[in-house]
């Protein structure tokens, strides 16, 4: 149900690709699958934007990159989570954390009125 | 720019990131297929799904766009750092950069100018220009490519290649707005002028197709929009108002668009003259009604192809018509006498069609070569910056090694630390690009000056524009890369090669790469140095020859009564009064009056029919001019046989009296060898019906009539009061002063005729610098390149050498140790130069001989392979790379053996 779906927040990508990584590397389609089950189906990813996010957080080494074999048998490019990617998805677990708790205080003020 | 720096782009990531959406494209595939979907509907699925796998690349390519960006930001800035800490290093670099890039911009604006640009009328690009080749056999009126004026109305008819057909004629004018006339230059235009170039009034009407024909009967005139904007004040009641030109009423009709400035860049018209009103501007020696007449040339004709038409289609579809034009023409009752023979080589004669984007101008023809060759010098002069800087740079890196060095092995890419380096060159590529924008006008402004034409009457001018800016800004991009090449080449070798070498080698790769660019060096300067001396040379020899009379303390100037109304009695009379005055003013000790001026570029030139022993025609022209009583004397050039014109002479050849002529030397010794030329009888003209009625009377020594460089055979008429009319020429011996002189008759000109403006007035001295301008303009500039290219070298060559020695140091103190002499260290550091020095000249000898037949035009009396200039110039540059060398070298005698050894 596409029109059920709400596309995802700018930004955010970057952080639900980092935390997929964070439990094994993968390679970018298997990202995507991922993608549409952990969001279950209520996050709707352009796929083809998944592509500049992983070439974007490789350029900022958070992720590296590596081929090989795939569990179908062919080369697929894999990337895995780095140190700094790790450091980085702390960050940003927290900073989230802090401004859904802030946006949901909000709109709690304004339900009790 | 995105171009640009994509080429940056290493394919192999294209391939990877191919690789990577392919995989994810199948797979989707696979599983929407194993899920029951047909292959063709889930293709256009995945597709939507990934929204187009194209854009997808885009995107992800942007992402490394804005890494290599950000890097390259980086790197500018910690180049400028770099640089900041090193200003010596910096200033040396863009100096010479700016130098080249300054030179070769202000060039390429002349170029441009002068022969690249188009017109600014429509589609320029189709305009071609008319010429007869062949035996013309008729006389005219102007210079270069001129064609009778009916010939513009037969084209017109050719209408299946043409789009429309014009001629015009430049000429200069007395222009009067109020009291006091100037001389201006005009276009005499045929109705199709306006039309064909397509350019529209700004204001009222411009000269049309009803204009044509009305011979006499139309004085109106066209002035431009500049004329109007600087000297009517931009009043916008000018449409009807009056102009006097040469004296006579007309009516202003219009003004042209803003922008136009004519067909000839080197001689922008104030107005425009209806040909119908020709004869108010030509000279009086012209036939009447001179639009009618086919026998006399005194147009360009330049037509406009129809769209689709190629040249050579139109060219050889003219030539029937062409030949059965000639052939009519032989029956005109005024076609000249001709014999037999030259007749068939009038009808053999070409029509030739020649593309004009750029319009007609005299310009092109003398200044094409002369400009290219100077930017040809600049060019040599820019690679030889870029050399230099090269240089640097390949020092620099050697001495910045370590820091390369650790950066390598901190894992930074051989690509990322090339760009490091190009990064650097571009930096002070722009740099030096900027302050060579910044030098260019004043350069330009000095190359005008330079320039043979008066420079207010052109259109050249010193302002920079677009195109000369993205000139500049490529040809630094270019200089940027180019220079940071070879650094960059070096510390992708050189890495390796370091890591392994030990320290206190005797120069590797990196010097084998100085060592050749020394050499390259040193070949280009050569090249320069012997083109500035076989300039020098000419320059010199011209000098030296003279025009063949005194120019010190010689004033000339003239004045044309016919261009300010006069009738030929009031011309007389005007002149004759002038002469008796002249004497008057203070400081004048001597004068004489000559028709056609010197050293000017122009004469009146003719074939001339001899009678001797026996009857025959000269085969050149002989140059012919009307000059009074005492003129030979007054320039100091000697009677070698007979007499001068007297008095007695000068009425125009009376029934009984004897029509006298004067020869000069040159003349008499190509025509009149082996008899007495006194007494031989010449005339006018080669036709079957000239009659030689003029007697030799004198011989006078040559003097240089139309250039410093042309030795003419001269014959002379006394002036009579049929020439005054042409009008006068007058040379004054002066003592004391000349300024306080020309201002005394100044003085007088004005009190006889405040109308009648002086057309020149010039003291001999700078006629002949005038005349030699363009000489004198090429031996300056390459001379001055010359001795820059020099200078780049041996700063190039001493850096080398002192690098080469310092490198060397050891291995010069163990061979002392070992007991060699000084001198052998010595040698041993020179002879390095050497075998750079004798390869450079090899290299740039073969060029000096191919280039020679381009510059050959622009020598006098020396060759371009004459070998004692080329013997000196390389002479110098071997005498000034000895010093330069000799430093470095007794800085390696100097070495102390035990200090060396223990160095390490």
């Amino acid at each position: 149900m596409p029109s059920s779906r709400f596309p995802i927040p700018q930004g955010t990508l970057d952080m639900l690709v980092l935390q997929i990584l964070s439990l094994e590397p993968a390679h970018g389609y298997g990202i995507a699958q991922r993608l549409e089950q952990i969001s279950n189906s209520v996050v709707q990813v352009n796929q083809g934007s998944l592509y500049p996010a992983l070439h974007r957080l490789e350029e900022k080494g958070w992720v590296k990159a590596k081929w090989q074999p795939s569990e179908t048998g062919r080369e697929a490019k894999f990337y895995a989570l780095t140190a700094a990617g790790r450091k980085q998805l702390e960050a940003e677990r927290e900073s989230w954390a802090k401004l859904t708790s802030a946006v949901q205080l909000i709109f709690d003020e304004g339900g009790s009125r | 720019m995105k171009k640009f720096l994509n080429w940056f782009r290493q394919s192999r990531m294209d391939g990877e990131l191919d690789r990577e959406l392919q995989y994810h494209f199948e797979r989707r595939v696979g599983d929407l297929v194993s899920q029951g979907m047909g292959e063709g509907e889930a293709r256009g699925q995945v597709n939507r799904e990934m929204g187009g796998l194209t854009q997808v690349r885009e995107e992800v390519r942007d992402v490394w766009l804005t890494r290599w960006l950000r890097d390259f930001v980086y790197d500018l800035r910690h180049s400028a750092r770099d640089f900041v800490r090193n200003p010596t290093f910096t200033a040396t670099v863009v100096l010479s950069l700016a130098l080249g890039i300054g030179a070769t911009t202000a060039l390429y604006s002349l170029v441009d100018q002068v022969f690249l640009h188009s017109l600014p009328v429509r589609d320029a690009q189709r305009l071609v220009l008319f010429d007869w080749t062949g035996e013309r056999v008729y006389g005219g009126f102007g210079s270069y490519n001129i064609l009778p004026y009916p010939w513009c109305a037969d084209l017109k008819q050719q209408e299946r290649y043409f789009e429309g057909v014009f001629c015009r004629a430049a000429l200069t004018v007395h222009l009067a707005t109020g009291a006091n006339a100037s001389p201006a230059a005009a276009e005499i235009v045929s109705g199709s002028y306006f039309p064909v170039l397509g350019v529209l009034p700004a204001m009222g009407r411009l000269i049309g197709e009803s204009d044509e024909g009305l011979t006499g009967a139309s004085p109106i005139v066209v002035v431009s929009h500049e004329f109007w904007q600087v000297e009517l004040g931009g009043a916008q009641d000018v449409v009807g108002r009056k102009l006097m030109v040469n004296g006579k009423p007309m009516t202003i009709a219009g003004v042209a668009a803003e922008g136009f400035r004519g067909i000839d860049v080197g001689e922008v018209p104030k107005l425009w003259i209806p040909s119908a009103m020709a004869s108010y501007a030509l000279p009086p020696a012209m036939p009447n009604d001179v639009t009618r007449e086919r026998t006399v040339r005194w147009v360009q004709i330049l037509g406009r192809l129809r769209e689709g038409v190629r040249l050579e289609e139109a060219q050889a579809a003219l030539r029937p018509w062409f030949r059965r034009m000639l052939e009519e023409d032989t029956k005109l009752a005024n076609f000249p006498k001709i014999t037999a023979e030259r007749r068939e080589r009038f009808l053999a004669s070409q029509m030739e069609l020649s593309p004009a984007p750029q319009g007609h101008s005299r310009m092109h023809r003398t200044m094409t070569q002369p400009l290219w060759m100077l930017f040809g010098a600049t060019g040599v002069l820019l690679a030889l910056a870029c050399l230099n800087v090269a240089g640097l740079f390949l020092a620099r890196g050697f001495s910045r090694g370590r820091e390369i060095q650790t950066r390598f092995a901190l894992g930074a890419s051989r690509g990322r630390i090339a760009r490091q380096l190009f990064a650097d060159s571009t930096l002070l590529a722009l740099a030096g690009g900027l302050l060579g924008i910044a030098l260019a006008p004043l350069v330009i402004e000095g190359l005008i000056a330079f320039l043979p034409q008066n420079a207010a009457g052109t259109a050249l001018r010193s302002a920079v524009d677009a195109r000369l800016l993205s000139f500049a800004f490529g040809v630094s991009l270019v200089t940027g890369l180019l220079a940071g090449f070879a650094p960059a080449l070096q510390a992708g070798r050189g890495a390796a090669l370091a890591s392994m070498r030990e320290r206190g080698g005797s120069g590797g790769g990196g010097m084998r790469l100085r060592r050749g660019i020394v050499t390259a060096q040193i070949a280009l300067t050569l090249v320069l140095l012997i083109g500035a001396a076989l300039f020098a040379r000419s320059l010199g020899e011209l000098l030296a020859k003279g025009p063949g009379f005194e120019t010190a303390s010689l004033v000339a100037f003239g004045i044309d009564p016919q261009k300010s109304g006069y009738s030929k009695d009031a011309a007389n009379r005007m002149i004759a009064g002038l002469q008796e005055k002249l004497g008057g003013v203070p400081g004048v000790s001597a004068g004489g009056m000559a028709t056609y001026a010197l050293l000017n570029g122009g004469s009146w030139n003719n074939p001339m029919t001899i009678q001797g022993k026996t009857r025959f025609t000269t085969e050149g022209v002989a140059h012919l001019n009307a000059v009074s009583p005492g003129f030979f004397a007054v320039l100091g050039a000697r009677i070698v046989a007979g007499r001068d014109f007297e008095d007695r002479d000068r009425r125009a050849g009376g029934e009984s009296r004897q029509k006298v002529a004067v020869v000069n030397e040159a003349f008499a010794k190509k025509y009149l060898a082996g008899q007495n030329p006194l007494g031989v009888l010449v005339g006018v003209g080669s036709g079957t019906n000239v009659r030689p009625d003029f007697q030799v009377v004198g011989v006078v020594s040559d003097v240089r009539y139309r250039s410093m460089r042309e030795d003419s055979e001269q014959v002379y008429f006394p002036v009579t009061e049929d020439s005054y009319f042409l009008g006068a020429n007058f040379y004054l011996k002066v003592r004391g002063n000349p300024e306080a002189v020309v201002a005394g008759v100044r003085q007088l000109i004005r009190e006889a005729d405040p109308a009648m403006p002086p057309t020149y007035f010039r003291t001999l001295e700078e006629q002949v610098k005038r005349s030699l301008s363009m000489e004198r303009m090429l031996a300056t500039l390459t001379a001055g390149f010359a001795v820059l290219a020099l200078l780049l070298s041996l700063v190039g060559l001493y850096g080398v050498m002192s690098y080469s020695v310092t490198q060397r140091t050891k291995e010069i103190g163990i061979r002392m140790a070992l007991g060699a002499t000084r001198g052998s260290a010595v040698w041993m550091v020179l002879r390095d130069a050497l075998v750079m020095i004798a390869a450079g000249i090899a290299i740039a000898l073969p060029f000096v001989w191919g280039l020679g037949k381009y510059v050959e035009a622009q020598l006098y009396a020396v060759k371009a392979t004459d070998p004692l200039t080329i013997g000196a110039a390389t002479l110098v540059l071997c005498s000034a790379a000895a010093l330069a060398a000799i430093v470095p070298a007794r800085d390696a005698s100097a070495v102390d053996p035990g200090e060396a050894l223990r160095g390490d």
